[in-house]
């Protein structure tokens, strides 16, 4: 009776410690899967922050450059001075500047677009100079008018742009027409005073935000204007 | 009579009409905008008597000055009432 | 504090404005004797760019690019630059601030001693007054508390 009490009882501990042996095991092995995961991972991440960084150096070295040389322009276009000591302050000078404020000037700019933006830039300047025309003779019209039929209004839209250097372009050349100011720019939305009905028309068809977008190579503009260049390209290798 | 003179007196009498507006202005606000308009008057004069001594060089650079300084004022005053909350 | 602005305009603006404005303050500076300025206008505008940036940018960007120690040190650098040419001329045997002294250590005739002396003369006093400059707007713009202070203080702005 004793003994098979006895037995019995071996028999459960063993039982319970083949379990717990097992479950140990598991343990262990589920351990060393999760340690092996987080070293790949680990290792993934560094090689990305080592690349990531790798390659925010060479922006930054990249900007330098081309900030010391812009601002040497300016250097050159201020001084008009082109003996050897002058040029040579110049160039002292500019990397001084450019060491101080190379994150500002090109911040979140492609640099291989510039020469793109810099020629549609000069196409697109007469258009606003004849907008620019044509909303001078209108203001003035109104306030000459002795009737002066203004119809002040703050019309809000959306923009389609995307970048924060062609919001201002585009909140600058709305300020500089007459007639229209710009009040704020709260996350893509903007806030413009127009003086009557007419400029406020003039303003919602959008067709100065399509000249911004076009010029700073944004939105859907890009991709017309690509499949335009390459098709001229293509006809011309035809 | 030299062209540059006339225009020069032309908009140095604009600059009081301006001063009207800065000193009996109400608001601040006006103030701020009519001290900023005198600036830009300022600059233009300061060009024209370039022209009227024959020295443009030399008076683009002041001139240069006064806006860079007059766009700074105008906005550390912006700025100044906006942090003390009068706006 | 100034904090950064949440304006766009305002921030895109003096963004590309100020590496313009510190290459024409260097420009008033360096060429202080064939147009007006000198160091005094110069370091005005180099300070005024600060200003801008710390306006534009707030208090924190603004300590990476000029701290009030910088501003400490750099106002020391320009007036020791200052007596140092002028004592310099005192151990050649002139006067102080008499450039012509320098002539024998430049080896250059004693006319071009006289500009390079006053160039050096007017690029201490230009880093002197931007770093004053700023160091005075700091000053004023906090308080004279610095965050990291306001903890230990327990200034509640």
């Amino acid at each position: 009776m004793e003994i098979t009490v006895l037995v019995q009882t071996t028999d459960r501990a063993f039982e319970i410690l083949e379990k717990a042996r097992d479950e140990a095991r598991e343990l262990l092995y589920s351990s060393a899967k999760l340690t092996s995961e987080t070293k790949s991972l680990v290792e993934k991440r560094e090689a990305r922050a080592i690349f990531s960084d790798a390659r925010q150096k060479r922006l930054a070295i990249r900007n330098f450059i081309i900030t010391t040389f812009v601002l040497f322009a300016f250097w050159i276009l201020l001084s008009g001075r082109f003996d050897a000591f002058h040029l040579i302050l110049g160039i002292i000078c500019t990397l001084l500047v450019s060491y101080l404020s190379h994150d500002l000037l090109f911040a979140n700019i492609r640099v291989g677009d510039i020469r793109i933006r810099a020629r549609r830039f000069f196409a697109a300047g007469p258009w606003f100079l004849g907008q620019i025309f044509s909303a001078n003779l209108h203001v003035a019209y109104l306030a000459l008018s002795p009737k002066m039929p203004i119809d002040p209004q703050i019309i809000r839209f959306k923009t389609k742009l995307e970048s924060d250097i062609s919001w201002v372009a585009l909140a600058n050349s709305i300020t500089l027409t007459p007639g229209t100011i710009t009040i704020d720019i709260r996350e893509g939305e903007f806030f413009v005073h127009a003086l009557d009905r007419k400029v406020a028309y003039d303003l919602s068809t959008g067709e100065m935000e399509d000249k911004i977008a076009h010029v700073f190579m944004e939105a859907d503009h890009i991709y017309i204007q690509d499949v335009l260049d390459v098709s001229r390209i293509f006809g011309a290798l035809k | 009579m030299n062209i540059f003179l006339l225009f020069g007196m032309g908009l140095f009498s604009l600059v009081f009409l301006c001063l009207y507006r800065a000193v009996f202005g109400p608001g601040v606000l006006n103030r701020i905008a009519a001290i900023s308009a005198i600036g830009t008057k300022a600059l233009v004069i300061l060009l024209l008597m370039g022209f009227i001594y024959n020295r443009v060089e030399m008076f683009v650079d002041i001139s240069m000055v006064y806006a860079l300084l007059n766009f700074i004022g105008t906005i550390t005053a912006a700025k100044y009432l906006e942090m003390k909350g009068e706006l | 504090m100034i904090s950064i602005t949440d304006d766009i305009i305002i921030r895109a603006v003096a963004r590309i404005l100020i590496p313009f404005i510190q290459v024409y303050a260097l420009y008033v500076i360096m060429h202080g004797h064939h147009s007006p300025g000198g160091g005094f206008q110069g370091g005005v505008i180099l300070g005024a760019s600060f200003i801008l940036y710390l306006i534009t940018h707030g208090l924190e960007e603004a300590k990476e690019k000029m701290s009030e120690l910088k501003a400490g040190l750099l106002s020391t650098f320009g007036i020791l630059l200052y007596s140092g040419i002028g004592l310099l001329c005192l151990i050649m045997g002139r006067n102080y601030l008499d450039y012509g002294g320098l002539s024998t250590i430049l080896k250059v005739v004693p006319a071009q001693a006289r500009s390079l002396g006053i160039l050096g003369i007017e690029i201490g006093v230009g880093i002197t007054v931007m770093a004053i400059m700023f160091s005075v707007f700091f000053d004023i713009s906090t308080g004279g508390i610095l965050p990291e202070d306001e903890e230990d203080l327990g200034v509640n702005r």
